[in-house]
């Protein structure tokens, strides 16, 4: 072999590095499509508690997944994936939502007597829980942003008091704290619209 | 006493509300759609990136480059440099500057000292001043008697014989 074919030879070489790099990459996608296959339905619903309305839930959703395909480099420094990820995503949606109009309340009534579930219930029933779910809404969007969102985030069964607190940045105490106010916020202006 | 916090009913509406919404089905085919989305996404553009993540083994590869854009960098200034002709130093005749006393220019304006007052003329001046002519003075040339004839050995006359 002369001189010249071993120098192209050597440039033409794929190094070991560049196999290492590739499937570094193919790993984080896989761990990628593992993540969107596991929490992309709790993501959905957290977006859609937030926004209500399925098409922005899901835009949100594909955004946040987006944002994590730009940050892979760091999912290993991940602690927990699920908050993270959830993190991300109430981000986006307060973002959205703050950038949106305020959601009238027959909006409302509307999109949830689309999407409740109507197992054995006529028509003039679905429309009466619908009514009364947008009222509820619509006074626990009277609440402030603080107290709002823990109240919101606490729904979700599978999130404990620790987790909302590290999806909002705050302590658990504070959560507490808000979460009583809220409720009791709540409460009053429930009553208040009853009476 | 009407206290919200013991009203279980409006607190119970209310998580009944809120659980209701985050316990809703996400519709079908999300995963597949986010799949596809970021399955689509734009890719980064390689264009300007190196070509190959840098690594140790390639360090010797940097360094040429590095060197290779040093010297054409070098090589091109100083062929402009050379070429170029500096242009000479222009000399610039600047005014004298008159200061003033004030905070204004004078403008170009020139102090002319007074000078002292001339004779005045009785009678105007008709026409245009001709130059003075210099006055030249001859000796007065002795006087000839007009019937005399020159005399021959003159002078002037030997010359123009001898020219002849």
């Amino acid at each position: 072999m002369s001189t010249s074919q071993a120098v192209f030879a050597g440039w033409m070489e794929i190094p070991e590095n560049a196999l290492t790099d590739e499937a570094r990459t193919r790993a984080d996608e896989e761990t990628l499509a593992a993540l969107v296959s596991q929490y992309s339905g709790t993501l959905y619903r957290v977006a859609f508690s937030v926004l209500r309305n399925p098409s922005d839930a899901e835009d949100a959703v594909q955004e946040a997944f987006l944002r994590v395909l730009r940050h892979r480099d760091t999912l290993h420094e991940v602690r927990d994936q699920r908050v993270w990820l959830i993190r991300i995503v109430w981000n986006i949606v307060l973002d959205r939502k703050r950038r949106s109009k305020t959601r009238p309340e027959t909006d409302d009534v509307a999109e949830l007597a689309r999407v409740l579930p109507s197992d054995g219930l006529t028509a003039e029933q679905i429309a009466s829980a619908a009514q009364h779910h947008a009222h509820v809404l619509a006074c626990i969007e009277q609440l402030p942003s603080k107290e709002r969102q823990v109240l919101m985030l606490s729904a979700f069964e599978e999130l404990s008091s620790v987790e909302i607190a590290a999806v909002l940045g705050i302590t658990e105490s504070s959560v507490r704290s808000r979460l009583f106010r809220a409720r009791n916020l709540v409460a009053g202006l429930l009553n208040h619209t009853r009476s | 006493m009407n206290d919200p916090v013991h009203n279980p009913i409006e607190l119970g509406a209310a998580d009944e509300t809120l659980r209701l919404i985050a316990h809703l089905p996400p519709p079908q085919g999300l995963e597949d759609r986010v799949h596809v989305a970021l399955l689509s996404r734009p890719r980064r553009a390689r264009i300007l990136s190196w070509p190959s993540a840098p690594r140790l083994e390639s360090n010797w590869m940097r360094s040429a480059a590095a060197a290779a854009i040093v010297f054409v960098v070098a090589g091109g200034g100083w062929g402009i440099y050379s070429r170029v002709q500096q242009p000479q130093a222009k000399v610039i005749v600047m005014p004298m500057h008159v200061a003033t006393q004030g905070g204004f220019s004078s403008a170009g304006a020139m102090r002319t000292p007074n000078t002292l007052n001339g004779p005045v003329l009785a009678h105007p001046v008709l026409g245009p001043a001709k130059p003075a002519r210099p006055v030249v003075r001859f000796p007065k040339p002795a006087t000839l008697k007009p019937n005399r004839p020159v005399p021959s050995s003159a002078p002037g006359n030997a010359a123009a014989q001898t020219a002849k």
